[in-house]
C-alpha cells in the first residue's frame, strides 16, 4: 500500500493517514482480513509520531474499517469497503438533495436537471 | 571486577597517552642521584616528580568535560574518587619502584655502596613523601579543578626543596628525637606507615565530601 | 512499569534563576520532546533529572527507580547524549569502548562493532578526528551497545548539519520501534521535532507551561492573520501573542477561540510559533 504524507497540505498526517488508507480499502488495493503496516513500523518509515500513527489507526477502528487485534496488528475488516460506499452513497444522497433544492429556488424542471447532470458527467469523463 | 577498579582502569586509560612522557621524567631523578651520589636525594626528586603528575587525569578530565560522563556512568562519586586515590598510589609506587631498582644501581656502578638498610630507608621517605604531597593535592584538583588549582602541582616541589633542606639539617641536629626514630628502621617504617595512612583516610573523606556537593 | 521517566513537582532554586514544581511522565516506548527558549530550563531539568543538580524539591524516577536513592541502578539502563562528547579527545574509539564497556554487566561488544559499522564510524579514530555528527553517533552507539531503556539527549542537533539532523531522528525512531525503549530529547530547535516526537514538554521561564501530546498540543493552538485594523480589542485579550507590522499582524490564539474570529485568515500552528508567541506574551516587538 502506498503512504504519502504531505507537509503543506494543512491536512493533519493522521487524517491523510485515513484517508489513503481508506481509499486503498476503497480500490480493493486492501482486502479484507490484510492487515495494515505494523504502528511503529510506519511511523520509523514516514518519520512521523507513534502516537499519530494510532491515533489515525484508533479512528479507523472506530469507524469500523479495521480491527485492531492486540499484538497481531491491524486487520481490515471485510464489511470496510461497504462501509465506505454507504458512507458516499449517503454524501452522494446529501449533496444532490442539496443540487434539488437549488433547483427548485432556480425553479429548474427535474428535465433540466437531470440534463445538467449528464453534461457534467460528460466533461468529467472527458478529463 | 569491582567499581574502584572499573575506577582505576578508567584512569590508566585517561593517561595512557602520556605515558612515555610521565617515564622520561623518571630518568632525571636517577641522574639527580647520580650526581648528589645519594639515593634518598634521588628517591625524593623522583616522588615529587611523579606526584607532579597526579594532576594529569584532572586537567584530562577537565580539558574535555569529562565530568559529565563521569555522572552518568553507574558507580557512586565515592567509588570514583577512592578509584582515583589508588590510581595516584598505583603510579607512586611504580615509580618508587623503578627508581629503588635503577639509582643503586647507578649508584653502584659509581662505586658508592648502598645498602639494604639504606634502599628500605629511601623507601620509606619516598611512601611519606608521595603521601604527603598527594593527599594535599588531590583534593586541591578536586576543589578547585586543575587550572584554578594547579598551584597544588607545585606542592611537591615545595616539599622536596624542604626535604633537601632538612637532610642537610639532620647531621646538625644530633640531640633530639628525631634521631631514635632515624636510627631505628623498625620506628621509622610504623610511624610512617601509621602517618600515611590517617593522611590518606582524611584527604580521602575530604575529598568525597566534596565530589558529593559539587554542583555541575 | 509502564512509565520510564517520571518527574514530579521538580524545582530548583538559583541565585538568579528558579526552576519552579516541574512535572511530566514519558511513557515506554515513545519520543517526548522537552522545547523551551534558551535559559528556559531544560538544562537544568535534564540535569536533576541525571542528579548533577541537587533539586531543591521534587522527585524524580527512572524506570520505576529513585534517581538518587537507586542512583546506579538507574543509570544502568540510561544513556546519555550531550550536546558535545564527554570522552577523551586523544582516545581511540576502539578505547573508548575499552574505557566505558567496563561498567556495564550487559555491554554487547558484537553490537558496538556493527553499530560502528553502520554509523560508518573507524574504531582506528580518535575522537577528536570525529566530525560532531559522528561524536554524537559514537555516543549512542556506546549508549545501545549496554541496550540503555531511557535514552536522554540534550540539544543533541545544536550545531548539526541537516543531514546529520536527520540521521539522529532516523536513529530515534528506530531506537523506540520496537516499544521497548524510550526517548527524552531537549531542543530548540522544535522543527526536528515537528513530526517525530509524541509527547511535548514544554518549559518556559522556568514554569511548566505544557506537557502532553504532541498533536493536541499543535492543535490547541492556530494562528489569526489580517490587517491592522481587523486587530480587536478582544483578539488582543485571547491572543498569546501578538506580531503586529505595518501591513497587518499575525497572533497565535486558543483553537477554541477560532470561532470568534472566524472572518479572519486562520492557519494551523507549529510549535515554533507556539514558543515564540508564547515567548513573547505581553510584549510586542518589531
Amino acid at each position: 500500500m502506498k503512504l504519502i504524507i504531505s507537509n503543506i497540505s494543512g491536512i493533519p498526517i493522521y487524517e491523510q493517514i485515513k484517508q489513503q488508507v481508506k481509499s486503498a480499502i476503497m480500490s480493493g488495493e486492501l482486502h479484507a482480513d490484510e492487515t495494515l503496516p505494523s504502528l511503529r513500523t510506519l511511523a520509523k518509515d514516514l518519520k512521523i509520531s507513534v502516537l499519530t500513527v494510532t491515533r489515525a489507526y484508533t479512528e479507523l477502528e472506530e469507524e469500523g474499517f479495521v480491527k485492531n487485534i492486540q499484538g497481531r496488528g491491524c486487520f481490515v475488516l471485510s464489511r470496510g469497503s461497504e462501509l465506505l460506499k454507504e458512507q458516499l452513497v449517503c454524501k452522494i444522497e446529501n449533496s444532490l438533495s442539496e443540487a434539488i433544492n437549488a433547483a427548485r429556488v432556480a425553479e429548474l424542471s427535474g428535465e433540466e436537471l437531470h440534463r445538467l447532470l449528464d453534461i457534467l458527467m460528460e466533461e468529467k469523463t472527458d478529463e | 571486577m569491582s567499581n574502584i577498579l572499573k575506577s582505576v582502569k578508567l584512569d590508566f586509560s585517561l593517561v595512557r597517552p602520556y605515558v612515555k612522557t610521565i617515564c622520561f621524567t623518571m630518568v632525571l631523578p636517577a641522574v639527580f642521584a647520580a650526581i648528589n651520589r645519594s639515593l634518598l636525594t634521588g628517591i625524593s626528586f623522583a616522588m615529587c616528580f611523579i606526584a607532579m603528575t597526579s594532576g594529569y587525569t584532572f586537567s584530562i578530565t577537565e580539558k574535555n568535560d569529562m565530568e559529565r560522563l563521569y555522572s552518568i556512568l553507574p558507580v557512586r562519586k565515592s567509588e570514583l574518587v577512592v578509584g582515583r586515590y589508588a590510581f595516584s598510589i598505583i603510579m607512586g609506587l611504580l615509580a618508587l619502584i623503578f627508581s629503588l631498582i635503577t639509582h643503586p644501581v647507578i649508584l653502584s656502578s659509581l662505586g658508592e655502596t648502598v645498602s639494604t638498610f639504606d634502599i628500605a630507608c629511601a623507601a620509606a621517605v619516598g611512601i611519606f613523601l608521595f603521601a604527603l604531597y598527594t593527599v594535599f593535592q588531590l583534593p586541591g584538583y578536586y576543589k578547585f579543578g586543575s587550572i584554578k588549582g594547579r598551584v597544588f602541582m607545585y606542592i611537591p616541589v615545595a616539599g622536596f626543596l624542604a626535604t633537601l633542606f632538612l637532610i642537610t639539617k639532620i647531621p646538625a641536629d644530633n640531640s633530639g628525637w628525631l634521631i631514635t626514630v632515624l636510627s631505628s628502621p623498625v620506628m621509622l617504617v610504623l610511624l610512617a606507615a601509621v602517618l600515611v595512612v590517617i593522611m590518606y583516610v582524611i584527604s580521602i573523606l575530604v575529598s568525597v565530601k566534596i565530589v558529593q556537593g559539587k554542583e555541575l | 512499569m509502564n512509565n520510564y521517566l517520571e518527574v514530579k513537582n521538580l524545582s530548583k532554586s538559583f541565585d538568579n534563576f528558579r526552576l519552579h514544581d516541574i512535572s511530566f511522565t514519558l511513557p515506554k516506548g515513545y519520543i517526548m520532546g522537552l522545547i523551551g527558549p534558551n535559559g528556559s530550563g531544560k538544562t537544568t531539568t535534564i540535569k536533576l533529572i541525571l542528579n548533577m543538580l541537587k533539586r531543591t524539591e521534587g522527585e524524580v524516577k527512572i524506570l520505576g527507580l529513585d534517581n538518587i536513592a537507586d542512583e546506579q541502578a538507574a543509570k544502568k539502563s540510561l544513556g546519555v547524549v550531550f550536546d558535545s562528547n564527554y570522552f577523551s579527545d586523544d582516545w581511540k574509539v576502539s578505547q573508548v569502548e575499552k574505557s566505558v564497556s567496563v561498567f556495564y554487566e550487559n555491554w554487547n561488544t558484537q553490537r558496538f562493532s556493527e553499530l560502528l559499522d553502520k554509523f560508518h564510524i573507524s574504531p582506528a579514530k580518535k575522537v577528536k578526528e570525529l566530525s560532531k555528527g559522528m561524536q554524537m553517533k559514537l555516543m549512542i552507539a556506546c549508549a545501545f551497545s549496554y541496550d540503555a531503556k531511557l535514552l536522554i539527549l540534550d540539544e543533541p542537533t545544536s550545531g548539526l548539519d541537516p543531514v546529520s539532523r536527520d540521521e539522529l531522528l532516523h536513529i530515534l525512531s528506530e531506537y523506540i520501534e520496537d516499544g521497548e525503549h524510550s526517548v527524552l530529547f531537549s531542543t530548540h530547535i522544535t522543527g526536528d521535532l515537528e513530526r517525530a516526537a509524541d509527547y511535548i514538554t514544554y518549559i518556559s521561564y522556568g514554569e511548566l507551561f505544557f506537557s502532553g501530546g504532541k498533536d493536541e498540543f499543535v492543535d490547541s493552538f492556530r494562528i489569526v492573520k489580517g490587517g491592522r485594523e481587523e486587530l480587536s480589542d478582544d483578539l488582543g485579550k485571547k491572543a498569546f501573542g501578538i506580531r503586529d507590522f505595518a501591513t497587518g499582524f499575525e497572533a497565535l490564539i486558543k483553537t477554541e477561540d477560532i470561532k470568534l474570529f472566524a472572518h479572519l485568515n486562520v492557519e494551523p500552528a507549529t510549535i515554533d510559533d507556539i514558543v515564540v508567541f508564547t515567548s513573547k506574551r505581553g510584549e510586542q516587538y518589531e
